[in-house]
């Protein structure tokens, strides 16, 4: 009976510590926005641009690890498929514990990158880019996804 | 009892379980790359710098207000957008293995096809900042002197001028 109270007690103990703890989520919630774009010069837009970087916004239990891994494509597609080529260097990601586009660390988007979450379970993550349109690019509207895959690490 | 312990073990298995398989699951989320690729810039040779018969031992112009044998380019790209443009001219015109000596390069450019209303210019190799018009275009227009020595073979003789143009 014994073994019994105590099973039920740490059953219960659990439980209401995994309720206390986020989810991991991850949103969109800006996207890397190059804006006019002309064939033949470079665009390139930083992880601090307030108005043009990516963000995505993420959350998960309170001071725990998680692994950060993008998947980045190497073009933008646009009119009749045309494409136009993507660039992400080594520092065009950063992360945020305190969710300021201001306050960021670093980071390289092509390699995995892991973070500890905030006290209250939240962090944003922003990215830059270059678009390099080659001298005859085709005018028009051109897109692309990119995906941030969020994992808890033990 | 036996059972009610089993399903308290079996209920902290669960939660447990629950605990390891939450690590090594990776949650998703995606935006957008944007981009709007604006017009590309086209350079079109017009008409030829034609400097019809010359003479040996007599130096011939042709002005770029010249309508019939002036050199001229029209540029189309981006409404009101600033470019660089530059040349790349022949010091020779040839024919075979002769050379008929081609220099003091005069030009204009202009928002519209005309030689009156826009800016004169010296051709070089030089990148110069222009922009275009709010229609996107630019017109360059050009002249030279041949300066063929008294001994010039005769012949046909041409070279090629170009004209580049980027943002």
């Amino acid at each position: 009976m014994k073994l019994l109270s105590y099973a039920l007690v740490l059953t219960a103990l659990t439980v209401h510590q995994l309720s206390a703890q986020r989810p991991i989520t991850v949103t969109g919630v800006r996207s890397l926005t190059f804006g006019a774009v002309l064939p033949g010069l470079p665009t390139v837009v930083s992880r601090t641009n307030a108005a043009n970087a990516g963000q995505f916004d993420v959350t998960g239990p309170k001071d725990s690890q998680a692994a950060l891994t993008f998947t980045l494509p190497l073009v933008m597609t646009g009119p009749a498929s045309a494409t136009l080529p993507l660039l992400f260097a080594g520092s065009d990601a950063g992360y945020s514990q305190s969710q300021s586009i201001g306050s960021q660390v670093g980071f390289d988007p092509k390699q995995p990158f892991v973070i500890t979450f905030s006290k209250n379970g939240r962090g944003s993550v922003f990215l830059g880019g270059t678009a390099q349109p080659i001298p005859t690019q085709r005018a028009g509207s051109y897109t692309a996804t990119i995906t941030l895959t969020v994992v808890s690490l033990p | 009892m036996y059972n009610a312990s089993k399903l308290a073990f079996a209920a902290l298995a669960l939660v447990l379980t629950g605990v390891v398989s939450a690590h090594g699951q990776g949650v998703n989320g995606s935006i957008t790359a944007t981009a709007q690729v604006q017009a590309p810039i086209t350079v079109t040779g017009t008409q030829n710098l034609s400097f019809g018969n010359v003479f040996p031992g007599a130096a011939k112009a042709v002005v770029y207000t010249d309508a019939a044998n002036g050199g001229k380019f029209s540029v189309a790209g981006q409404a009101s957008t600033p470019v660089t443009y530059s040349f790349t001219l022949p010091l020779n015109l040839t024919s075979g293995g002769n050379n008929l000596p081609i220099g003091s390069w005069l030009g204009y450019e202009n928002t519209i096809n005309s030689t009156s209303g826009g800016s004169a210019i010296t051709p070089s190799a030089a990148p110069t900042g222009s922009t275009l018009s709010g229609s996107g275009a630019l017109f360059f227009f050009v002249g030279a002197t041949v300066t063929p020595p008294a001994n010039q073979p005769a012949g046909s003789y041409t070279g090629t001028v170009t004209l580049t143009v980027s943002y």
